[in-house]
């Protein structure tokens, strides 16, 4: 009986939350009132691993696995790579002050209005609130019976809820055209037109020998837990936007300590985005391929044709096609994304 | 005042969604205003996991071991799995849309070599 997880229940736990909850809020503050910009994207992020800490504590645990990878991780390296190729210091200017008073006051009323909504919350915890009574049973009772996933995250996200999670994979991908298309400029009109605007960032290819074999030698690793984390997210916390993130931050781990010109050797411009695409086709394509064996949209039960195993599993295997979906256009989205800030839209050279 | 106690996620809630809102109308660089946007959508996203988060209760993953068994799981001992997802996409979505704000700040420097609201102003006035 004493295999897995067991918490003992009557851990005394709430002082440690009211603990964290009260530094986010002081991280909160401290990262928008520092005046250095690289000190507020720094203290920003150790504000994201806070919040990881709660929603863990909360039992959310694929939540606080996607805070680490993206909110602490990634959202850090685009701030760091914007402020890169810009002024890192940010000018104090003088007065503004009255201003400011305003908005606080402003904003203060609109809290206590908010607030006096809270005596009809529901309690925290309360297990009978609508939220926690009404259509969340149906999704662990059934879980197991309907794909045979334990992890109840998962199988909502992909199966249960698979438009809700192919129209955010969607988000995504449109999110990373839009960067694409307000960043990158055309490398020929940029020395005609534009040559001196940016202030050129110190760089230095060879700078660290240490850096550069210990990013060498954890990379693999990283891809290896990532590939790990998108094939066992039916089992543990975990799944394709995890593991895509993981994998995008391999990569990016590789473009910051060698250089762009290294990653995009590898993986060509041409490639990166055919490949964000390739990731939201697959999903819709896993959709349409239900409909086509009679099935609803992303009703995966009727591919057991092609899939190994009867209904259930069908439905089990549909989930980890999609969640390799997402995970590719996660992953080659945030590359774009990071390549498209750090170099400026050149695709030549950058953090 | 015993209320503020057991809704005090609630509360942290409030507080992180209007310190965000404020760095968004107040502070004047843009940067800033990002990373103000991304607070208040942390804060909305703490209030979904509050909401959906049960007393004593485990991670929404089933296995024979706990006090659950995954013939027949007991529901209020398990973590609500619906909200939980809503914000993990959220979050995924949150980073791309960071990302789109972070590149027109970008571009706004090109133009004005400044991430400052009033020098931009001024910059454009000439």
């Amino acid at each position: 009986m004493e295999k897995g997880f067991r918490i003992v229940p009557e851990l005394p736990i709430w002082q440690f939350d009211v603990l964290l909850l009260i530094l986010v809020v002081l991280f909160a503050v401290v990262a928008l009132s520092i005046q250095n910009l690289m000190g507020a994207a720094v203290v920003f992020g150790a504000y994201s691993f806070m919040m990881c800490l709660i929603w863990a504590g909360m039992g959310a645990v694929d939540v606080a696995f996607t805070e680490a990878a993206v909110g602490a991780g990634v959202s850090t390296v685009f701030v760091v790579s914007t402020l890169y190729n810009t002024g890192a210091t940010m000018h104090r200017r003088a007065g503004g002050l009255g201003f400011k008073l305003f908005i606080g006051v402003v904003v203060t009323v609109a809290g206590v209005f908010l607030l006096s909504a809270l005596p009809d919350f529901p309690e925290w915890g309360d297990t009978d609130s609508p939220v926690n009574a009404t259509v969340a049973p149906y999704y662990i009772l059934n879980t197991i019976t309907d794909s045979h996933v334990p992890n109840v995250v998962t199988s909502v996200l992909a199966d249960y809820r698979g438009f809700d999670t192919l129209l955010e994979t969607t988000v995504v991908f449109i999110a990373c055209i839009a960067i694409y298309s307000i960043m990158r400029v055309d490398k020929a009109k940029f020395e005609t037109d534009e040559p001196t605007i940016v202030a050129a960032p110190r760089y230095d290819p060879g700078d660290s020998l240490i850096v550069r074999q210990t990013s060498r030698f954890m990379v693999p690793f990283m891809q290896l837990f990532a590939l790990y984390v998108i094939a066992h997210g039916h089992y543990s916390p975990g799944g394709g936007f995890q593991g895509g993130v993981i994998l995008g931050a391999s990569l990016i781990l590789l473009a910051i300590s060698f250089d762009l010109k290294f990653l995009l050797r590898q993986w060509s411009e041409k490639t990166l985005m055919l490949l964000v695409a390739a990731g939201v086709f697959l999903y819709a394509a896993v959709g349409l391929a239900c409909m086509f064996m009679g099935g609803d949209y992303l009703d995966y039960g009727f591919l057991d044709p092609i899939l190994p195993g009867e209904k259930d599993m069908a439905r089990s295997h549909g989930i980890l096609l999609v969640e390799i979906g997402v995970g590719i256009t996660v992953m080659f989205s945030m590359i774009a994304i990071h390549i498209n800030l750090a170099s400026n839209g050149r695709f030549d050279r950058g953090l | 005042m015993e209320n503020l106690i057991a809704n005090f996620n609630y509360v942290i809630v409030v507080i992180l969604m209007m310190i965000g809102l404020w760095s968004m109308l107040a502070q004047k660089n843009l940067i800033k205003k990002c990373i103000g946007m991304a607070i208040f959508q942390t804060g909305i996203i703490l209030f979904f996991i509050s909401i959906g988060a049960k007393d004593n209760a485990l991670i929404p993953i089933l296995t024979e071991a706990a006090n659950h068994t995954y013939p027949d799981p007991d529901i209020a001992k398990i973590a609500n799995p619906l909200t939980q997802i809503l914000m993990l996409t959220a979050i995924v979505v949150g980073v791309a849309t960071l990302g789109v704000g972070l590149a027109l700040a970008q571009k706004i420097y090109q133009q004005h070599s400044s991430f400052d609201e009033d020098e931009i102003l001024e910059n454009q006035r000439k």
